[in-house]
């Protein structure tokens, strides 16, 4: 084959992939549209094959907002989300931390298990878990059994990340500063930190995106419906209200708002963090 | 070292005294209980008013409301038992109160109404072991609704209101046929029907599992017999379910069984996806009567069709007392207040719940005290064919008898999924599970 | 210098002291939250108990025997969960795999389409399921108009047993947008000279597929399968949302973490619900083992074979 056939082919073949990319890409956002132009239907309309809606109605935003109590929801679920992030991208630090830098005896054995558990699925610890909460520290009509588990590291996976990360960084620099007399806490902070900034918010962007997807364990815990977080509010519409598909629609938009938000703030560090978890495990 | 001990004991001592002396001297004062209940907040609105009632008529407790979702209510509360924090009292879902019960976790109602005081309806106690837990809040019965205007344009009959002029299988079957219209306009009679294009079906019924009990029945057969043994294997009771998926599958006047998964009958009689709609009285409160004056909807209500018998079902939350309440008697007491249809009245002229005193059945002073306002359809349609029906055609749906129903629906929900897509017949699959199904009916 | 200097075996010890205290949530976590939970778990299925009972009633393997041979939910929810995970795994690799390679061609945007294809990963499950509700739904959703447009019948894709786990399947493959991410990451560490020199070599697209692209990804691959195995056979939420109680259950949602969930959460039976539990975490030690075992097969191929 000659060059100028071999050049052809190469073209030929950027337009296919370039066509297939963008037809699948739409395909990828058409569910988003059709949640978003559903929004603004009515019921009937809905159920239509139109693209855009014939009159759109945004008032069905501050009709679905009576039903659906999104302020309270949203507070309810930042005062679960805020306090795991903070905490459990600290404790990650600090285990991490000691595991890449510290040692003592028995630690190969303790990241063993560390990672061990990263195979065990956190379902079929559940019920245990869920009597101990429950029944023995009397903590059921309260946000802390979805909170204190974050607390011990943000989950090995976090923890494991972030050693990974510190690993990376050469010894000698924090040696230089042990020599100097550092304390081993202001070595992480004044000198590692700074390099591992990428890892804590793939960390705390992690812990968001766990405790944002959460059902289950909402579900599970939450008992009162002042308690309600985003995902059991929305819960609401396919239970004693039936499906009113265009306030669920207008609903669901209004949910999913926050995280896209970080998601367009944290853009960068989201694909990156990815990345690193998906190679460097 | 002894000495220490016994100062901490003389102190224990003290605090323990201190505490009951403080425990006596705060026993004259408000004790707080708490109800739980499942609804939306309207709902909630009304039993709030209620409560500031219960609260100017006495002094001595306070209730607190505890709002859960339907959807995960009997979760919920058993969150709350393994955390040892259930409410003092509640409502409780029907297919759930006999297994709690079971366990322990329900009070003994019987002595909450002493000799000669007017109680609730006998068919509406759930009882265990020979005694009541809890009874219905409420009365509910399966109706037949529709929608006027659509029969008017057929130029149908619409749906009698009175048992004795129900609809046989066949009568009901030919008159979903003449309302259910394809795409182009042929109804299901017509050689030109086209069903898999069809705008509106004849009728749909509501997807709740249990409401399927009562085909069984009226063709004379049972999910259980009277001591609670499983008699679903019987032909009758199959035959009926067989009948039901026979709408879709062979007539094609309703959707699959099971495929409207909402429950709110409002929005498809006012999208007009269907004609009529089989599903509980309480619909006329919490969606008929709004549809009625937000969207203009002209609905209408009847009796079920009948295949052998002409009977409904009954059934109705249960308002229990739970075993682990601190404050039993003041559980009671407000349980029994709340029970009284004037202290109910805000739920029962919204017309989602009916009296349980059978003086509202006969007394036509009563009746039209209840029935005569404008969230209700026509008096006298509602009278003979929801007042009447429900008192002279109405069969207590087997959860007040028999335990483990949800197991049992759970089971047999799942065992007829192919039936209602017509991969099996009913017959075929109960029969071949029937061993399963009575095993759920037995707790396993 | 005020400081002293410290011994290094004193600054060791020191060092030791200070892992142990920053450690304490680790050592928390695992202990109180992972292995002992684990063992629990065990330990109450052996027993009778239901949340207000006052004793646990000790009934050896009886809830095993009671899952295996009387459980009328146990073996189709078995079945179920494994072709969900199945299907979910494959699907979503083969579909993430692709798009990363076509991205990984010098296409014009590519960082905004490796956004786009991110995008339904941040979407709460919750949102997802209601998104699809609609998207399935037998009366409003645009599936079926598009059926009907075309003369087709009406299908209940959420609703009917045939349908139900590849609709359930698609759910999760349009999720794994995080794949495509590393698997696009993956190839951009692929040696470009390996790739020019095959060419040069005249060889086709398919055999620079499987002869350099593939053993370079095999791990990313195998870890990513690994991981995305075993987060898809927990799954629950779609049952949660979908199989609403007092409705129609179709065994098809049954699966095995919506079951322990309703024995344990609905039904109370909890002792019950950590027999099947147990039995779960088996059988996913067994399906990480058995995946295990084939990789290394892979791996010694491949290795020998370059």
């Amino acid at each position: 084959m000659g060059i100028q056939s071999r050049k052809k082919m190469e073209r030929l073949a950027d337009i296919f992939s370039f066509s297939a990319v963008v037809l699948l890409a739409l395909l990828v956002l058409f569910p988003l549209w059709w949640m978003f132009r559903s929004s603004l239907m009515t019921n009937p309309e809905i159920g239509s094959l139109r693209f855009f809606p014939s009159r759109w109605l945004v008032q069905n935003y501050p009709e679905a907002l009576e039903v659906f109590e999104y302020f309270k929801y949203l507070g309810n679920t930042m005062s679960i989300l805020i306090p795991c992030v903070v905490f459990g991208t600290i404790t990650a630090i600090l285990c991490g931390y000691s595991f890449a830098r510290l040692y003592f005896r028995g630690r190969a054995f303790v990241f063993g298990l560390c990672i061990a558990s990263l195979l065990l699925p956190s379902i079929v610890t559940l019920i245990p878990l869920y009597v101990g909460w429950v029944r023995f520290l009397g903590l059921g009509s309260t946000y802390w059994p979805l909170i204190l588990p974050y607390l011990t590291g943000g989950g090995a996976f976090n923890i494991f990340l972030v050693r990974q990360f510190i690993m990376t960084i050469p010894k000698e620099l924090d040696e230089a500063a042990k020599i100097d007399g550092a304390g081993s806490l202001r070595i992480l902070v004044q000198i590692l930190l700074p390099s591992i900034i990428p890892a804590v918010i793939v960390v705390a962007l992690f812990i968001f995106i766990g405790v944002w997807n959460d059902v289950l364990l909402q579900t599970v815990y939450i008992s009162n419906s002042e308690q309600y977080t985003i995902a059991l509010g929305l819960r609401r519409f396919n239970g004693s209200y039936g499906t009113d598909w265009k306030l669920a629609m207008a609903s669901t938009v209004l949910s999913i708002l926050p995280g896209v938000l970080v998601y367009l703030v944290g853009q960068k560090y989201f694909v990156e963090g990815i990345v690193m978890t998906g190679l460097k495990s | 070292m002894k000495g220490i001990r016994n100062i901490l004991a003389l102190a224990l001592a003290a605090v323990l005294l201190l505490s009951t002396l403080g425990l006596a001297a705060f026993a004259n004062e408000r004790v707080t209980i708490t109800y739980s209940m499942w609804g939306d907040n309207e709902e909630v609105r009304v039993l709030q008013e209620t409560i500031d009632k219960f609260e100017q008529e006495q002094d001595r407790i306070h209730v607190e409301i505890v709002q859960i979702d339907r959807a995960d209510y009997v979760g919920t509360l058993n969150t709350r038992a393994v955390g040892n924090n259930l409410p003092d009292t509640g409502i409780m879902a029907e297919d759930a109160v006999l297994m709690w019960a079971e366990q322990g976790m329900l009070a003994d109602v019987s002595n909450m109404y002493g000799e000669g005081e007017a109680k609730p309806l006998d068919s509406l106690a759930f009882t265990f072991d020979g005694k009541p837990v809890g009874y219905s809040v409420a009365n509910e019965v399966l109706l037949l609704y529709y929608d006027r205007q659509a029969f008017v344009e057929a130029g149908v009959t619409p749906p009698p209101a009175k048992a004795e002029e129900a609809w046989d299988w066949d009568t009901f079957v030919d008159i979903a046929k003449q309302m259910t219209l394809d795409v182009n306009g042929n109804n299901a009679k017509s050689p030109d029907f086209d069903p898999n294009n069809i705008k509106r079906y004849g009728v749909m019924l509501c997807p709740d599992f249990w409401q399927l009990e009562v085909w069984s029945v009226s063709n004379g057969g049972a999910w259980y017999d009277a001591e609670g043994n499983v008699t679903i294997g019987e032909p009758a009771a199959m035959e009926a379910l067989q009948r039901i998926a026979d709408l879709y599958l062979v007539h094609h006047v309703a959707p699959q069984y099971g495929t409207n998964t909402a429950t709110n009958v409002d929005q498809d009689l006012v999208n007009k996806s269907t004609a009529m709609y089989v599903n509980g009285q309480w619909s006329v409160g919490v969606w008929l009567g709004p549809a009625k004056n937000s969207d203009g909807l002209d609905y209408g209500v009847g009796v079920l069709p009948y295949m052998k018998d002409k009977v409904t079902l009954n059934t109705g939350g249960v308002n229990v007392a739970f075993a682990t309440s601190k404050h039993p008697a003041e559980a009671m007491e407000w349980l029994k207040w709340y029970a009284r249809e004037e202290n109910a009245w805000g739920l029962i002229e919204g017309g989602i719940w009916m009296p349980v005193l059978s003086s509202y059945y006969t007394d036509e002073a009563l009746t039209r005290k209840w029935v005569e306002n404008p969230n209700f359809p026509p008096y006298d349609e509602y009278k003979t064919a929801v007042v009447d029906y429900a008192f002279n055609n109405a069969k207590p749906t087997s959860w007040y008898w028999v335990n483990n129903t949800n197991l049992f629906n759970d089971a047999l929900s799942s065992i007829l999924a192919p039936a209602w897509s017509g991969n099996t017949t009913v017959a075929e699959a109960i029969t071949a599970h029937l061993d399963q199904l009575k095993a759920a009916n037995q707790g396993n | 210098m005020a400081v002293t200097r410290v011994k290094p075996s004193a600054m060791a010890r020191h060092e030791a002291r200070l892992a142990k205290i920053y450690l304490i949530p680790a050592f928390l976590g695992l202990t109180f939250l992972t292995y002992l939970p684990l063992l629990s778990v065990f330990v109450l299925s052996l027993f009778k108990w239901t949340a207000i009972m006052p004793k646990p009633l000790y009934i050896g393997f009886n809830n095993y025997i009671r899952l295996f041979t009387k459980d009328m939910f146990f073996w189709t929810s078995m079945r179920v969960t494994i072709i969900y995970a199945l299907l979910t795994v494959v699907g979503s690799v083969l579909y993430s795999l692709a798009v990363a390679m076509l991205l990984n061609r010098s296409i014009r945007g590519r960082g905004l389409f490796r956004a786009i294809f991110y995008v339904p990963y941040i979407i709460p499950a919750m949102a997802i399921y209601m998104i699809w509700g609609l998207l399935y739904n037998k009366d409003f959703g645009v599936i079926n108009a598009l059926l009907v447009q075309l003369g087709q019948p009406r299908a209940g894709f959420l609703i009917d047993s045939k349908y139900i786990i590849p609709s359930l399947a698609l759910i999760a493959v349009w999720t794994s947008g995080n794949l495509i991410v590393i698997f696009l990451a993956g190839l951009g560490s692929v040696p470009r000279v390996y790739h020019e020199a095959a060419e040069i070599d005249g060889a086709t697209f398919w055999k620079r597929f499987v002869h350099i692209t593939l053993p370079f990804m095999s791990p990313i691959i195998f870890y990513n399968v690994l991981l995305s195995l075993i987060a898809n056979m927990q799954v629950v939420v779609p049952s949660l949302i979908y199989a609403g109680s007092n409705r129609t259950t179709y065994p098809e949602y049954t699966f095995m973490s919506f079951l322990m969930y309703r024995t344990g959460f609905i039904n109370n039976e909890l002792s019950y619900a950590s027999a099947i539990s147990f039995v779960f975490f088996v059988l996913i030690g067994l399906f990480t083992l058995v995946l295990f075992k084939g990789s290394k097969n892979i791996l010694f191929y491949e290795s020998g074979g370059n």
